[in-house]
């Protein structure tokens, strides 16, 4: 057997009931071609230190546990192969614009919220009558959404948005996408409802298209596009209900 | 216990990624335009303020400095011009049944295409 | 580990995947008083109902009949589901489908509007509804978002529950769980509970399931005394990624794409599964044979050309190719593009361009927690459904697509039995259930922070052990010796994780105590698993014994019971099938085999 190639990993490590201030540990990990930074990550822990804590589940890339900056980079480490920065050390930390919980894991709890004020869910009064069957939807308006309906809330575009960094009130490039799902659907009856939220403050008006989210999105659910496109949407019903300021509630479609 | 930790963004955050410096590189082109349509402000001003000012005023454009001035401001534009471009496909997509158009046509059919056709009717007006 | 505060609902969910938070919607849908708790150690958008991508069945169109449903179920079963759980099953799928659609689903669709199907192994008709390639992605998300509609459904997000809480009447209450974030030991108490934690892959080493499926909710269970039924079933699903185990799923072969030995040829014909069509014949895929054969069977026909030497030797063991060329770029980036996305970014392979390796990879445990067809244990009060629950309606053999299916339709039925027996059953004493909190609490921390640390074994050492003596002992080929040896060493085992010891003795986000703990249901479940495989001297399924080759319906048309011994193996105890209108028969695929049934009363 060859003498075992290794590279460095420097991990990003917090303990609350601790630490008052992050530093950073060097580990020391067996170099395999076909392995990703999350397999290391989990080397670590197995084998050599079962402090360092971190989130993962499906390691194919659609639960979005393991979200975290590479390099730099928001990356799903379970996406980000070894072989694409070997011999230089990897430099591992929680996704930023989030509180840190402890070493790799971040607080959902600010997403969550936002998530939840968008509605995202279709509104309409017969949605739980199921007598008549499926709604129809043709496959032209099946696509209208489905690009946006593909986020699996990994956040690497809020760690890739520099609005999402200091302003709470950005509802952020994951909620809008969805938002702006439920609002091309066809089935749906609730964009009204929505862009009540949407229009609040900087909900959506805190974008200033820099366009980072789109181009870390694993998933290519373009939420820069998406926000602009709800933007232009948000514009057209601020300016009806200003004109029209009585019943002006339908948006229409 | 010291709980949940905060990192604060930092001041200078548009240094961390490429992708700030090109936005911030795309926003600082918007003064170029901005003093751009100025200078063209003063020129319709001067127009209206007599023959000799305005030939005075063309006297002034026509030093090196104000040359260099519009180049920079001219590739400023243009910069300009390309992201807000690049940016139509996503912002103002075009669905063709079940497809979207293509980002690249879609920049040619709502930005590029129109632009040139302006440009090209403008020029051909001027130099008639 | 402090004790957290105690929280009073009227029904708990445990588990945040499909099957919970259907059954969340459908008692807060009914009961829009009640207050519904769903704990779970995960975010319910990061649960494993995320990682199903080929479809989810029901009978809708008009070539397609209920009846046959239920055969293509009940024989893919290999007679081992129970006859009227199936026929509720399949009778509920389309409303419940229907109403999948109605909370936003996007399902792929025909040009005129109404729900598109596909072809999937084992059915004798196209009738999984699918949204292209990532349906339980697109399912777990439409449900988690409509669940946000509801104010009385209170999420306990990452909190981990260790153990149901039985009160003096011996009915189940609530559950103790860790909050993740703080360490507390909190008990969630409610008038019902419902288990609906998902299946238990990771007993095994290479399975595409996620590192959270470790069967913690069956552990629960069977700590409770209700039994693990059927447990030697364990499906491995035929086309995995060598190396990860990422599944490539069944819809590649439902819409086409072929499996081929280290010689090209389409092994499946030699093994009574048909004709091999040419890929060019418009009756190509054919339904209920070769590519869209049952997964149990695939998943043999790989081993014997394995042992027959004609699979392809990689570092990562043997694999076979599915070769989807024939289908084009075009069919593969609308119908299967994640497909395309995993083979390339895991496998190195653009399967437009080259077959993709693939090998059989444990997928599904057709076994589970004991429950009538009601959704219901034999503990009052106690319900489960999804993976972790047994009806029985997979049987010896889950059909692909069925499985999605069933969370809906049992989580929608567990909430609304649920619910019924917390309003028959009105609020008792709480004041022994939180003290049994407690005691869980003082346990945990007993047993993992009160030993020094750095002197025992590590939990990856002991999981690796199990890990291999499952694969050795309970695989797809299985006999006396080998599932004896599987006994042994998990009886070891769980005698050695005594000596497990932690490098991490702090509260918050413990992933290392989590880790333990999973180990410990792992090894339950394991136990239930390797018992319960070794008393059943037949091959039924995907249980096949190569001591005992037959199907032995005389003695064995029967559901196994594990019950929980403390101490000692597992107390096997058997329970016969329900029959009703679906004598056992033989279990053919190939040219026709649709036509086999022959419900009773028919003219054979």
């Amino acid at each position: 057997m060859p003498a075992e190639q290794t590279m460095t990993l420097e991990i990003f490590r917090y303990h609350p009931e601790t630490d008052s201030e992050p530093r950073f540990q060097a580990y020391e990990v067996p170099y395999d071609e076909d392995w990703v930074v999350l397999d290391a990550i989990n080397w670590i822990k197995d084998h050599v230190d079962g402090t360092l804590t971190h989130r993962w589940s499906c390691r194919m890339g659609v639960c979005g546990s393991c979200g975290m900056m590479v390099n730099g980079d928001p990356k799903l480490t379970c996406a980000a192969f070894l072989k694409d920065y070997y011999p230089r050390p990897v430099k591992v930390e929680p996704l930023v614009n989030f509180p840190v919980e402890r070493d790799l894991v971040v607080s959902l709890d600010g997403f969550m919220e936002k998530l939840e004020a968008v509605k995202p869910y279709i509104i309409r009064d017969d949605v739980n009558d199921t007598s008549g069957g499926e709604y129809l939807q043709s496959p032209a308006e099946l696509a209208r959404y489905k690009q946006y309906s593909m986020c699996i809330n990994c956040m690497l575009c809020y760690a890739a948005c520099p609005v999402a960094g200091h302003e709470d009130e950005f509802l952020g490039p994951a909620a809008l996408a969805l938002g702006h799902r439920y609002n091309r659907d066809s089935r749906d009856r609730g964009r009204a409802e929505r862009l009540d939220v949407m229009l609040a403050g900087e909900a959506i008006w805190g974008c200033t298209f820099v366009g980072e989210c789109t181009a870390v999105c694993p998933k290519h659910v373009d939420p820069a596009g998406a926000i602009q496109q709800a933007k232009a949407v948000a514009a057209q019903e601020y300016f009806r209900r200003f004109a029209m300021p009585r019943g002006a509630k339908d948006a229409g479609a | 216990m010291s709980g949940r930790l905060h990192r604060p963004q930092r001041w200078a955050w548009f240094l961390e990624r490429p992708g700030y410096l090109l936005f911030m590189a795309r926003e600082l082109t918007g003064f170029f335009v901005a003093g751009y349509l100025v200078v063209l402000l003063v020129t319709l001003g001067r127009l209206g303020g007599g023959e000799t000012a305005f030939a005075e005023w063309l006297q002034t454009l026509s030093t090196p400095g104000w040359t260099v001035a519009h180049a920079v401001a001219l590739a400023a534009s243009v910069w300009h011009s390309v992201t807000w471009f690049a940016a139509v496909p996503q912002a103002m997509p075009i669905q063709l049944g079940e497809k979207r158009l293509p980002a690249p046509l879609a920049a040619v059919v709502m930005g590029y295409g129109p632009w040139l056709t302006v440009t090209t009717i403008i020029v051909w007006g001027v130099l008639r | 580990m402090g004790h957290g505060t105690t929280h009073p609902h009227d029904v708990v969910i445990i588990g945040g995947g499909g099957a919970g938070l259907r059954a969340s919607i459908a008692i807060a849908q009914e009961n829009p008083g009640f207050s519904v708790a769903c704990v779970s150690k995960v975010y319910p958008m990061r649960s494993h109902t995320v990682t199903a991508e080929g479809g989810a069945a029901a009978a809708i169109k008009p070539n397609d009949s209920l009846e046959d449903h239920i055969y293509d179920t009940i024989s893919g079963a290999d007679w081992l589901a129970d006859q009227d759980a199936v026929e509720y099953f399949v009778n509920e799928a389309p409303a419940e489908m229907v109403q999948l659609e109605h909370w936003g689903c996007p399902w792929s669709r025909e040009p005129d509007g109404s729900v598109a199907v596909r072809p999937f192994g084992g059915m004798k008709i196209e009738r999984t509804w699918f949204a292209a390639d990532k349906t339980g992605f697109h399912m777990l998300h439409s449900l988690f978002q409509t669940t946000l509609k509801y104010g009385n459904i209170v999420r306990y997000d990452e909190h981990f529950a260790t153990r149901l809480l039985i009160d003096g009447r011996g009915r189940c209450r609530g559950c103790a769980a860790i909050e993740l974030r703080t360490g507390k030991v909190r008990a969630v108490l409610g008038k019902a509970v419902i288990v609906c934690t998902g299946g238990a892959g990771r007993v095994f080493p290479f399975t595409t399931n996620g590192s959270i499926k470790t069967g913690d909710g069956m552990a629960m269970a069977y700590r409770a005394g209700v039994a693990l039924k059927d447990m030697e079933f364990v499906q491995y699903h035929p086309t995995g990624l060598p190396g990860t185990g990422i599944l490539i799923t069944e819809a590649s072969r439902g819409e086409g794409g072929i499996l081929v030995n280290r010689d090209g040829h389409r092994y499946l014909q030699d093994y009574d599964l048909g004709e091999a069509l040419d890929v060019s014949d418009p009756r190509h895929p054919q339904k209920r044979a070769m590519e869209l054969g049952p997964r149990d069977r695939l998943s043999q026909c790989f081993m014997k050309e394995m042992w027959a030497g004609r699979t392809i030797e990689t570092r990562d063991g043997h694999v076979v190719h599915l070769d989807l060329r024939h289908l084009g770029e075009a069919k593969i980036d609308k119908k299967i593009p994640f497909v395309r996305e995993l083979s390339r970014n895991y496998a190195g392979i653009d399967p437009v361009k080259k077959p993709i390796p693939v090998r059989p990879v444990v997928h599904y445990v057709m076994g589970g927690i004991d429950v009538d067809g009601d959704s219901a244990t034999g503990v009052p009060g106690l319900y489960a459904a999804g993976e972790c629950a047994c009806v029985s309606i997979n049987g010896a053999n889950r059909l692909g697509s069925n499985s999605l299916t069933e969370l809906l339709v049992f989580g929608a039925q567990a909430g609304r039995h649920a619910a019924r027996f917390a309003m028959d059953n009105p609020d008792c004493d709480t004041a022994d259930l939180e003290a049994q909190a407690e005691d869980e609490g003082d346990r945990i921390r007993r047993a993992w922070f009160g030993a020094p640390s750095g002197r025992g074994e590590r939990i990856a050492a002991l999981r690796t052990e199990l890990h291999d003596a499952m694969e050795d002992g309970a695989g797809i080929y299985r006999d006396a010796g080998s599932l004896r040896a599987a006994c042994d060493k998990v009886a070891e085992l769980k005698e050695r994780y005594g000596g497990v010891a932690l490098d991490d003795r702090t509260n918050s986000f413990n992933t290392e105590l989590t880790a333990a703990l999973e180990l410990e249901s792992l090894l339950d479940v394991a136990e239930a698993m390797a018992h319960s495989g070794l008393e059943r001297t037949e091959s039924r399924g995907s249980h096949q014994r190569l001591d005992h080759t037959e199907r032995n319906d005389d003695d064995f048309l029967a559901h196994s019971l594990a019950f929980r011994e403390d101490g000692a193996p597992p107390r096997i105890e058997y329970r016969p099938v329900t029959i009703t209108k679906w004598p056992p028969g033989a279990r053919t695929y190939g040219a026709g085999s649709g036509l086999k049934k022959r419900p009773k009363g028919d003219a054979a």
